[in-house]
């Protein structure tokens, strides 16, 4: 097992998130504080509606903490706009979803290219850099095929490969293996064991106590609040 | 980056075929009939604006007569231009034009005599750009017996031979010289001749024939005066300098003003600026605007509301890390891919439809694609156009939020369904406006053909007699005895429109210092009863030979002279004192959109070159040969021409025919575009509803329960349109209908009859995809979701 660092990567401290609809109030995060430390590898479990997915969305910035602070490499995030969330996120952030979200109107090669496109890479960089990946995940063969002419296990190689293209410092996986059988499942659980192996923060929401071994810690929740963490050895 | 954002944008349009079909077919009609009205706009706007010397160029118009007589006169006194030139400095050249028609050119054994003649000053080659491409442009006129002939005229008399030197005969009677050859007039030319032979020609030959001195005639209102005016001067205090020089020469003119009418507006304009076409030229610059927004509706509508199937993709955009402004970037690529398939299979259709739109218009545009007039209003169009569709979409698509649409909590509801509606409803106000105008023109022209004139203009033609002049009474002694012929009769010219003016006219008690306008008509004896035109008083001519001392008026003179018991009263028109023998009830002798005016029935053989032969129809073809036999007795190798007074009066109203063909094919354009829109969006609502549509069949819905349940939203959408549609089309016919003194009312059937139709083809267009939807398989509507 590689050793966790000690610079921390992140911290939240009081998060708070509510859901408002005209008549209910829901607490989805309730004065939530973790730290997470560059390289670790930390499972987030809890039953539906604790917050789990609720605080991967935030971790990732893609979603506004109603109160609280969030320390993400040593910056205050927690109000960041729009804008300076896009460009953290794009440089520093990968994701890896239970349905894979690949877009249908795009090849492998093409899904796994695009975050490169957005940050900027040149042209001949990305072929080398998205090769170099689709290598790795072994789905080269499948660099012309479109999403729709993969298998699950496949599209969730592809849907990693376009996550860690960009080098992420982090990942985050909601439910990655949600989706799969339990060969396809075991398999991206050993990709993302080994990310965490070559360095990469790793943070998944998962239901499977078999897919939470593979982390370091795990941190239980209920109402939005942490219940118990458990350190895996 | 843009490679992938076409990748992404040709993969949709070929994985979505049907709504790119919709949405291509649209754009390509919508732009092909936009451009084409644009192109058409663009032509009636660039009359007479190409020569350098445009906005120095004005025509002198004479604003005349007093009292409700009162009115411009673009022809006006022959010496006002060189007068107002010699004591004006602000004129530096004046151009005098007069047509001279009905000549018979020869050269060998070629024989012409429709070549559209004239006469203007030498100056006519140096004010405006009409090139010379051979002959001297300073002096192309060497003697009075010169003319400059056009290049198509020059090939047509003389093939490849050089033209200049060759002399034509003109009449049979005088020799001309070509001395100058100059370019076809362009289409978008006002002045538009085939021959131009010099104003001292006419000059000389009226001092020597009538001893009329031209330069001194302040009578003769035949001539058309063009001033080309020093940059910056001021007009009002020119015209008023105009009228001094005037009324130097002619005192008693006090009523005559002069106007200043800027060449490049003589085309659309009057001289007192009121509309001469430029109220259609606004109209159909409208209609092409409607029907643009109409296809950049569907657009827009189809674009914004299959959005939501688009989430999953532009959130995970995001989420790699597009910027907004990127996916923004993304859409309006998208659009402008779209919008270059739908433009580049416009320009086909154009090419396609242009003959057909030109023999619709009247008009002879080319669309030849080298010319940068037409890339100004394609590309403007396209431009305007791609802005006006793009912008929405692609704004509402940026700043989707990238969580909620990825967990689909964006629903049929986004990019707001009431403004879709609100857009629905504006292309259904647009094409029941355009329905509603379409009935109300049809009518009205319906109208003005079905009208009681006050004569009988059935199955007669007309001819020019030339030389039977003094054998006409032989001549309808003959004709009278064809089988097909029931009457013949004479006049100075057509009774569908005397277009002659004549402000000389004097009466006892007529007020000082007045003068009264009328239009006056020779006629013969016959020509009342031929007519069937019905006396209100008197009698009418008899052919004896105090009757050209003898007026008949119509009862509109009479009222607005203010005359009682006018039968056996003193009149005086053109030096002939005489008595008014007869009044004859008002006729339409012009366009109903002019109130029925004065006019004054002459008899004077001399004066009476028209022949109007009365045929039974069926013979109408005996007629015109024995009509024809005649004129070639007495008039040898001069062509015969004639025709039916029918076509005359529908010459009348050749524009608003044309309008009116043009606006059923624009409505019909404007609904088929709508309903495409509408056909995208059923489709689209139907397949979100699939899922509502099987659990509804399953629970026992019928078919036609189903098809009531989602064409009801969007018949609601038309019967909105037709309450929005209904007060804004009363209101711009009601204006149009304005410019007819006489006119049909608009009842309400009209708005009702356009509604009707606006509901029934929104609802066949509708039940076209419901049907279909609803007689799907409830058990593949349920697995589907």
């Amino acid at each position: 097992m590689k050793r966790i660092g000690e610079t921390q990567m992140i911290k939240i401290t009081d998060l708070e998130k509510y859901y408002r609809t005209e008549e209910v109030e829901t607490i989805a995060l309730n004065k939530l504080s973790i730290e997470v430390k560059t390289g670790e590898f930390v499972a987030i479990m809890g039953p539906s509606g604790c917050g789990k997915s609720t605080l991967l969305n935030i971790l990732g910035m893609l979603d506004d903490p109603d109160g609280g602070s969030y320390v993400f490499n040593g910056v205050e995030v927690a109000h960041f706009n729009e804008r300076k969330r896009a460009d953290l996120r794009k440089h520093n952030i990968g994701f890896v979803f239970q349905s894979f979200n690949l877009i249908d109107e795009l090849t492998v090669f093409e899904n796994v290219e695009l975050p490169l496109i957005y940050t900027g890479i040149p042209s001949a960089e990305r072929v080398k850099r998205v090769e170099e990946v689709l290598d790795k995940m072994q789905i080269m063969h499948r660099r012309n095929h479109y999403p729709q002419q993969l298998s699950g296990g496949q599209q969730q190689r592809v849907a990693i490969a376009r996550a860690v293209v960009n080098k992420p410092k982090l990942i985050l996986a909601d439910e990655p293996t949600g989706n799969l059988d339990s060969s396809n499942g075991n398999e991206v659980m050993e990709l993302l064991t080994d990310l965490n192996e070559q360095g990469t923060t790793i943070i998944m929401v998962t239901h499977s106590e078999h897919d939470a071994r593979y982390s370091h810690r795990i941190i239980r929740l209920l109402d939005g609040q942490t219940v118990v963490e458990n350190i895996m050895i | 980056m843009i490679r992938n954002y076409i990748k992404t944008a040709w993969r949709n349009l070929a994985k979505n075929k049907f709504y790119s079909l919709i949405n291509i077919a649209g754009l390509t009609v919508g732009l092909a009939i936009g451009i084409m009205i644009l192109l058409w706009v663009q032509d009636e706007l660039s009359f007479d604006s190409y020569h350098k010397n445009t906005p120095n160029i004005y025509r002198l118009e004479l604003f005349g007569g007093t009292g409700a007589s009162r009115q411009i006169w673009t022809l006006g006194v022959a010496p006002i231009g060189p007068l107002s030139k010699q004591a004006l400095p602000q004129i530096e050249d004046f151009v005098r034009l007069r047509d001279n028609g009905g000549n018979i050119f020869k050269y060998g054994d070629k024989v012409f005599a429709d070549e559209n003649a004239g006469f203007a000053d030498p100056s006519l080659f140096s004010v405006f750009d009409f090139p010379l491409t051979q002959g001297n442009a300073a002096n192309p006129f060497p003697n009075d017996n010169s003319v400059v002939i056009t290049k198509k005229t020059a090939e047509k008399f003389f093939g490849t031979a050089d033209p200049i030197g060759k002399v034509i005969r003109s009449n049979d009677k005088e020799n001309l010289t070509v001395s100058g050859v100059v370019k076809d007039f362009p289409d978008n030319s006002s002045i538009n001749y085939d021959m131009i032979m010099p104003f001292s020609y006419l000059v000389h030959h009226l001092l020597n024939d009538d001893k009329v001195d031209l330069n001194n005639n302040f009578t003769w209102f035949s001539y058309e005066t063009f001033l080309l005016l020093k940059p910056g001067t001021d007009l009002k205090d020119l015209s008023v300098k105009i009228r001094q020089v005037h009324l130097a020469h002619k005192p008693d003119d006090t009523d005559a003003d002069y106007l200043l009418l800027p060449l490049a507006k003589m085309h659309l304009y009057n001289a007192d600026l009121t509309d001469k076409g430029i109220g259609t030229v606004r109209i159909f610059l409208i209609v092409a605007l409607l029907i643009l927004v109409i296809a950049c509706i569907n657009y827009v509508n189809l674009s914004t509301a299959r959005s939501m199937l688009r989430s999953k993709e532009i959130s995970m955009r995001k989420i790699v890390g597009a910027a907004k402004w990127q996916l923004f970037i993304q859409f309006i690529v998208e659009t402008a891919l779209l919008f270059l398939l739908a433009a580049a299979l416009a320009l086909g259709l154009i090419f396609l439809l242009m003959p057909i739109f030109n023999q619709v218009s009247g008009k002879q545009l080319i669309f030849n694609l080298s010319d940068y007039h037409i890339w100004v209003v394609i590309l403007s169009t396209i431009a305007g156009t791609l802005a006006a569709s793009s912008i929405y979409p692609a704004l509402l698509l940026s700043s989707f939020e990238p969580l909620k649409a990825l967990k689909g909590k964006i629903s049929a509801g986004i990019g707001d369904v009431l403004f879709r509606k609100i857009l629905v409803v504006t292309q259904f106000v647009f094409s029941i406006v355009l329905i509603v105008g379409t009935i109300v023109i049809t009518r009205q022209l319906n109208y003005i053909r079905s009208r009681n004139l006050g004569y009988d203009k059935t199955n007669v033609f007309m001819f020019d007699m030339r030389a039977i002049g003094p054998h006409y009474d032989a001549v309808r002694a003959e004709l009278l005895k064809q089988p097909g012929i029931l009457d013949v009769a004479r006049s100075s010219g057509s009774i569908v429109h005397i277009g002659g003016q004549d402000g000389t006219s004097d009466w006892d008690g007529k007020p000082a210092n007045s003068t009264f306008i009328v239009h006056p008509m020779v006629v013969d004896k016959d020509l009342i009863s031929f007519l069937k035109l019905k006396m209100a008083s008197g009698s009418a001519f008899t052919g004896a030979p105090n009757d050209s001392a003898h007026f008949i008026l119509n009862e509109a003179a009479i009222k607005e002279i203010g005359m009682k018991d006018p039968v056996g009263k003193r009149f005086k028109m053109d030096n002939i004192t005489g008595t008014i023998i007869g009044v004859v009830k008002d006729f339409h002798f012009a366009s109903m959109k002019e109130k029925i005016g004065p006019t004054v029935f002459i008899y004077q053989p001399k004066w009476m070159p028209i022949v109007y032969v009365k045929t039974t129809g069926r013979d109408a073809a005996l007629a015109i040969n024995a009509a024809e036999t005649q004129f070639k007795h007495y008039n040898g190798q001069y062509p015969f021409s004639y025709y039916f007074m029918d076509d005359v009066f529908n010459n009348l109203y050749k524009g608003e025919q044309t309008e009116g063909k043009l606006f059923n094919y624009f409505a019909a354009i404007a609904i088929f575009i709508s309903c495409l829109g509408l056909l995208g969006l059923a489709a689209f609502t139907a397949q979100l509803r699939t899922r509502e549509i099987g659990v509804r069949k399953v629970l026992g819905a019928s078919v036609s329960g189903i098809v009531s349940l989602l064409a009801r939203d969007f018949v609601k959408l038309v019967f909105i349109a037709i309450l929005i549609a209904t007060p804004l089309s009363w209101f711009a016919m009601n204006k149009w209908l304005q410019d007819y003194a006489y006119h049909i009312g608009i009842g309400w059937w009209v708005f009702f009859a356009a509604g009707l139709l606006a509901i029934v083809i929104a609802f066949i267009t509708i039940s076209f995809q419901s049907i279909k939807a609803a007689l799907m398989n409830p058990v593949k509507s349920l697995r589907s979701e």
